[in-house]
């Protein structure tokens, strides 16, 4: 009896748990707010991720310079295309992850112009290195 | 308890139907109320089906011996341990457990994105619980049903097989499934994608933690699996090719495919087609590899006596879900077109496709000699077994390819490879290779197949180690931070890159752990108490190996009825080059209740080999024994390389600094909320 009783009650529960935003109209949400992905906000990221990624293949020497221009060229279009994309869906600017990305990107490139590549040797140095470390070359100059 | 789980389950399966209908027909004509409902489903379905569990875990607790269900798998003597796992000891439990794991990741999955990703929402819950109720209607009308009774009460149950008396046992299954259920996730937002005609990147971005985390399982349940054989089988491997085993290796070989293709599409906008091939592909197959498992299709080309049902039910289901996916798939096919070309040969795209076709290979191959019994028997009316000589002929020179390119896809440069990048890339993994081969040449080793894998091997650990290294120290130079921290942020920048790396170099000591296999030694020799043998190794080590005794026990003694299991246990002190590294207890034990005897073999490990001693007759009378002993070289690298590939997955489940946390998004959602369309009712 008092099984029966017990599954009752709960195939009762369930049931008003189900129906309930049927008959209340309670409703869940059908798009997403803000959040809305973005095939080109998506697309640029793995660009730029790509455009960092080169930025270290450069400096660890994986890269020569010529193919290093030639990618950079191309990826950095590739960003520029999907910010295109971006401004006329939404009108919103690049999202938060893009602009770590291209922060860092920045940083990057500037901390090789800033003289830790030496201009005769191409040996990265140390960030704030006076002279080369290998051909012992002054640093600083600009690229 | 258990009469409520048996209600639950009645329950289960028609809110499990309206749960899908309504969750398909709200987000096809826009009601909320409707998808709301149907995610409610999606939750209550887990508590009727963890209802369900308890009870039957309550009846093998209980002892209830009027079910079918518990009394073939448990009696009064089984430690409560092996009878909370009766759940999934057998076809009806596990598939219990199997929906149940469903509908738990199910659950989190519609918990998750309770604010994200909505359009696809409603046909990710439909497609969920649609395989949900597939799965009740199963377990309530295709005569497995676990509540199923006798019609009398025996008075004990006949025991669980003595192989499943293994603490493995309760670790293995589980993992397993855990990757099989999870994996319904992005096959479910693959299907939303195609119904909503969202075909972008969006459903890989949102369900590549999915991916990971379902691959993470099927990898650990895969090696436990190796491992429960290596120790419970007692026939010296981890791995023979066995239906069982095959059929849990298809959905992880087409998972790793999967994981490599999408990264095709996130980069490059190509293979659209073949990724929703590939999740459509690695569902069936996890469902394949759990009927197969538990249904006994392969079994009954042994025995008459299987009911195969089952077999044909789950064989129906899966056709039907090809169907349904490849009319979904060509109706979309317009927008699945590929946005770039392949630039050239020497490129990590092509790479990839390689690795795809590759791992499609020995799919289709280990599904092959899977079969094949199945298939002579139909055209030919007897049964033939390829066994592992075929397996091994195929799949390992595809392994071996696969091999080599997880060290060239790292490296290699996207779009088109100068051959400036090669030479700088390659010069010292080639080197290292070759000199490995050159070292083991000089050494004697003639094996070709092992000679190739562990020339490769080090390639790829050389490629690894010196991408971490350069990485870490650019990064230390430009960023001005110390080795350590360097290497931390290098991780945490790119962690899905460098953890697929600490993968790769997990898998090449698998494999390294693999070809040991060739150097096997083995000796089988007839012994009385103070007698000893010696065994060669391969590495040159001498083992001996003294056998000292013979005892006879009968532990575990129950009241009022008779042992588990009865055992022989024989006593052997082992040394390697005449020092004593330990004592071994090889085991036979006869399990009165089912007649059943087991083998339990003694195993000493050391960093680079183990020492397996499998007892063959022991006779109590005169104790004299026969013992198999085995040198079995590199098999502890497997388990290290397991644990390796284990560590770089967790790496790239991580998630990472700044994805928005669920209270963010919520904010953001009051300061811009876009109106819901009035619902059809309205």
């Amino acid at each position: 009896m008092s099984v029966l009783v017990g599954g009752v009650l709960l195939g009762a529960g369930v049931l008003l748990f189900v129906l309930e935003p049927v008959f209340s109209g309670k409703s869940a949400p059908m798009y997403d707010g803000d959040d809305v992905f973005d095939e080109g906000a998506a697309r640029r990221r793995v660009a730029l991720t790509a455009l960092r990624d080169l930025e270290y293949d450069r400096a660890t020497g994986k890269l020569d310079e010529d193919d290093y221009g030639q990618l950079r060229t191309e990826l950095s279009r590739e960003a520029l295309e999907h910010l295109g994309e971006e401004g006329e869906g939404g009108g919103r600017g690049p999202d938060r992850a893009s602009r770590e990305l291209e922060e860092e990107i920045a940083a990057l490139r500037r901390a090789i112009r800033e003289g830790m590549q030496c201009g005769v040797c191409e040996h990265l140095n140390r960030l704030g290195a006076r002279f080369c470390s290998r051909c012992g070359e002054g640093l600083g100059g600009g690229e | 308890m258990t009469i409520l789980g048996e209600i639950a389950l009645w329950i289960a399966l028609p809110v499990a139907l309206w749960g899908t209908v309504v969750s398909f027909a709200g987000g096809r004509i826009g009601r909320g109320d409707l998808v709301l409902s149907g995610e409610r489903t999606v939750h209550v379905v887990t508590l009727l089906l963890v209802l369900v569990s308890a009870g039957i875990i309550a009846a093998f607790l209980g002892d209830r011996y009027e079910y079918y269900y518990v009394v073939n798998y448990s009696n009064r003597e089984l430690d409560t341990f092996f009878k909370v796992a009766g759940l999934w000891a057998g076809q009806r439990g596990s598939l219990v457990f199997w929906t149940l794991l469903l509908s738990v990741f199910s659950s989190i999955a519609v918990f998750l994105n309770r604010r994200r990703n909505r359009e696809f929402m409603p046909y990710v819950s439909g497609t969920l619980l649609g395989i949900l109720s597939f799965l009740l209607i199963v377990l309530l009308f295709a005569e497995v049903n676990p509540f199923e009774r006798l019609g009398f009460t025996r008075f004990n149950g006949l025991g669980l097989n003595p192989q499943l008396q293994n603490y493995w046992m309760t670790i293995h299954p589980p993992t397993l499934y855990l990757g099989f259920t999870a994996f319904a996730v992005p096959f479910a937002f693959a299907v939303a994608a195609l119904l909503t005609g969202r075909l972008d990147s969006r459903w890989i971005a949102v369900t590549r933690r999915w991916i990971l985390l379902s691959w993470f399982f099927l990898t650990l349940g895969i090696i436990f699996g190796m491992r429960w054989a290596y120790e419970e089988l007692g026939w010296g491997g981890y791995w023979f090719w066995d239906p069982v085993e095959n059929a849990s290796l298809l959905p992880w070989l087409t998972a790793t495919a999967f994981l490599h293709s999408i990264q095709i599409q996130e980069n490059r906008g190509m293979l659209k087609v073949w990724n929703m091939v590939l999740v459509v592909l690695t569902f069936l197959l996890t469902i394949f590899a759990t009927f197969l498992t538990r249904s006994g299709l392969i079994e009954s080309v042994h025995s008459f006596a299987e009911n195969l049902t089952i077999a044909y039910i789950f064989l129906g289901f899966m056709g039907g879900m090809a169907i349904l996916a490849a009319i979904l798939i060509i109706h979309r096919l317009p927008s699945l077109r590929p946005e770039n070309q392949i630039q050239s040969f020497l490129s990590r795209e092509s790479a990839f496709l390689f690795n795809n076709l590759l791992f499609i290979g020995v799919t289709f191959a280990v599904i092959w000699g899977t079969l094949f019994p199945l298939i002579t028997e139909g055209f030919f009316g007897e049964t033939r077994n390829v066994g592992p000589p075929y397996f091994n002929r195929v799949n390992i020179p595809l392994g071996l390819m696969l091999l080599a390119l997880m060290g060239i896809g790292p490296v290699i440069a996207w779009r088109r490879a100068s051959k400036r990048n090669l030479r700088k890339n390659f010069t010292l993994p080639v080197a290292m290779g070759a000199a490995t081969l050159a070292v083991l040449l000089a050494t004697g080793v003639r094996h070709g197949m092992a000679l190739a894998t562990f020339a490769l091997s080090a390639f790829v650990m050389t490629i690894v180690v010196t991408e971490f290294w350069k990485g870490t120290k650019a990064r230390a130079r430009i960023a001005g931070e110390g080795i350590v921290s360097a290497f931390r942020g290098l991780v945490k920048r790119n962690r899905r890159r460098w953890g697929g790396y600490i993968v790769h170099a997990g898998v090449a000591l698998v494999f390294t752990g693999l070809a040991g296999a060739a150097f096997d030694a083995r000796v089988e020799q007839e012994m009385v108490p103070g007698e000893a043998m010696t065994v060669r190794s391969a590495l040159g080590s001498e083992y001996r190996l003294v056998y000292e005794s013979l005892s006879h026990t009968r532990p575990r003694v129950a009241e009022d009825v008779q042992e588990n299991d009865w055992r022989w246990t024989a006593l052997l002190t082992a040394y390697r080059d005449g020092e004593r590294i330990g004592v071994l207890r090889p085991e036979k034990r006869f399990y009165p209740v089912m007649e059943q005897t087991s083998t339990e073999v003694g195993i000493s490990s050391s960093a680079l080999e183990d020492l397996y001693v499998i007892p063959k007759d022991l006779e109590t009378g005169t104790d004299r024994a026969t013992f198999e002993v085995k040198v079995l070289p590199l098999v502890p690298w497997i388990w290290y390389g397991g644990l390796i590939v284990a560590i770089g997955t967790l790496v790239g489940l991580w998630p990472p600094r700044g994805v928005p946390v669920p209270s963010a998004a919520r904010e953001r959602e009051r300061a811009v909320r876009k109106p819901v369309p009035a619902g059809a009712a309205g």
